[in-house]
């Protein structure tokens, strides 16, 4: 078993591969994920997506396209509880430069803005004025596969990007940790995500706020989900997927995880892990 | 003799100008005048024609724009349903709980 550990995109990425002498593979998938957060990053104002979100049209690269594709086709399925146009609001919200540069407190109005902005994809990239997107967690699980699709050429592996999880072949005892203890899935093909409130949290004007965007209302979202986890085919469904759930809430997303048959640990504000969908 | 000659120059002559005259009467020149000038139905025949005509080129704009809006929608469903099939046809994912130590862990990204 051979792993390496770096930063990018602002967190800390694993990489594990069940092989020996994969270095190539090891430093292939490293490179990767630093070519696409150069691409996808909105906090470097060379990034390909930050140039988009200055000029309001692009003629992207393939990546970008792809991401952005990705990210619309994720809005329809949510029915728009996951959308890459939260830009405004987080950015409003005081999250305007990468999560260890936001002060923990200040001042600030947190009133939220508008989401659910029109972006046409055609040959160009058009965002409606007004709009900009963010890629983050969707930039993230796309790196991930396709640093895992990089690594798998060496032997069975994982690729686990600040929690993000995506695996190819072999089987990799994943832990979901909970106020009664840790609950571990196997996992031997997919990808698993989790997103949550619990985490990338601060204070404007005396008010909590947190990463997880309400597009219906443009700020943190209120909900009395602490965090979702997500496994499905693979790691940018499961992103979207988790963060939607989230934002539903915990009732309406065991009935949706149940519905869709996805693969979900969901644990409450009141500390209650319920296993819903696939694993109930 | 001088007499027979003048009658035969006189005889061409009037022939002459009765060919020219009969040429010009068939020409018809007071037709084309009467025509373009003083018809009114045929003024608004032509200014009708020519309604018709702007009216093609915009008829014409207003189809290319819709087929272009059009294609640009079907493009987009196709991506849709061929993402649709994508993850229709994708393995599902296997996954268990098992009581197995964690080799790695999941938390918020």
């Amino acid at each position: 078993m051979e792993r390496r550990s770096f930063a990018a995109m602002g967190t800390t990425v694993e990489l594990l591969v069940d092989a020996d002498g994969a270095d190539e593979a090891l430093g292939a998938a490293e490179e990767e994920f630093h070519r696409l957060e150069a691409l996808l990053s909105r906090f470097r104002a060379d990034s390909e997506l930050s140039r988009l979100n200055r000029a309001g049209e692009i003629e992207p690269s393939p990546d970008l396209r792809r991401v952005v594709e990705l990210a619309l086709a994720g809005r329809e399925r949510t029915g728009g509880r996951f959308d890459p146009t939260v830009h405004d609001a987080l950015v409003a919200a005081g999250y305007d430069r990468s999560f260890e540069l936001v002060p923990a407190d200040g001042n600030g109005s947190p009133e939220g803005a508008p989401c659910g902005g029109g972006v046409r994809l055609g040959g160009r990239i058009e965002l409606d004025p007004g709009f900009r997107l963010d890629l983050g967690g969707i930039g993230k699980g796309f790196a991930a596969e396709r640093a895992a699709e990089l690594l798998a050429l060496a032997g069975p592996c994982l690729v686990n990007a600040g929690g993000d999880v995506s695996v190819r072949g072999g089987r990799w005892p994943v832990g979901v940790e909970t106020p009664a203890g840790s609950i571990t899935l196997e996992l031997s093909s997919g990808g698993l995500a989790t997103s949550g409130i619990d985490r990338r949290r601060w204070r404007r004007s005396g008010r909590e706020l947190h990463h997880i965007v309400d597009p219906a209302t443009g700020t943190s979202a209120e909900t009395d989900l602490l965090r979702a986890t997500v496994v499905a085919c693979d790691l940018v469904e499961a992103e979207i997927w988790a963060k939607a759930l989230v934002i539903a809430g915990a009732e309406a997303a065991a009935s949706e995880a149940r519905a869709r048959g996805l693969s979900a640990v969901l644990l409450s504000t009141d500390g209650r892990a319920v296993l819903a969908g696939g694993l109930a | 003799m001088t007499s027979h000659v003048g009658r035969l120059y006189a005889l061409a002559l009037a022939l002459l100008v009765f060919f020219l005259a009969w040429a010009a009467f068939a020409a018809r020149p007071w037709a084309r005048t009467a025509a373009t000038s003083t018809s009114p139905q045929l003024r608004a025949l032509a200014a009708r024609e020519h309604r018709l005509r702007a009216r093609s080129v915009l008829v014409r704009r207003v189809v290319a724009r819709r087929w272009a809006t059009y294609r640009a929608e079907l493009q987009r469903r196709q991506a849709r349903n061929a993402a649709a099939a994508r993850l229709a046809s994708a393995p599902a994912p296997s996954v268990r709980v098992v009581t197995l130590p964690p080799l790695t862990i999941t938390r918020t990204s």
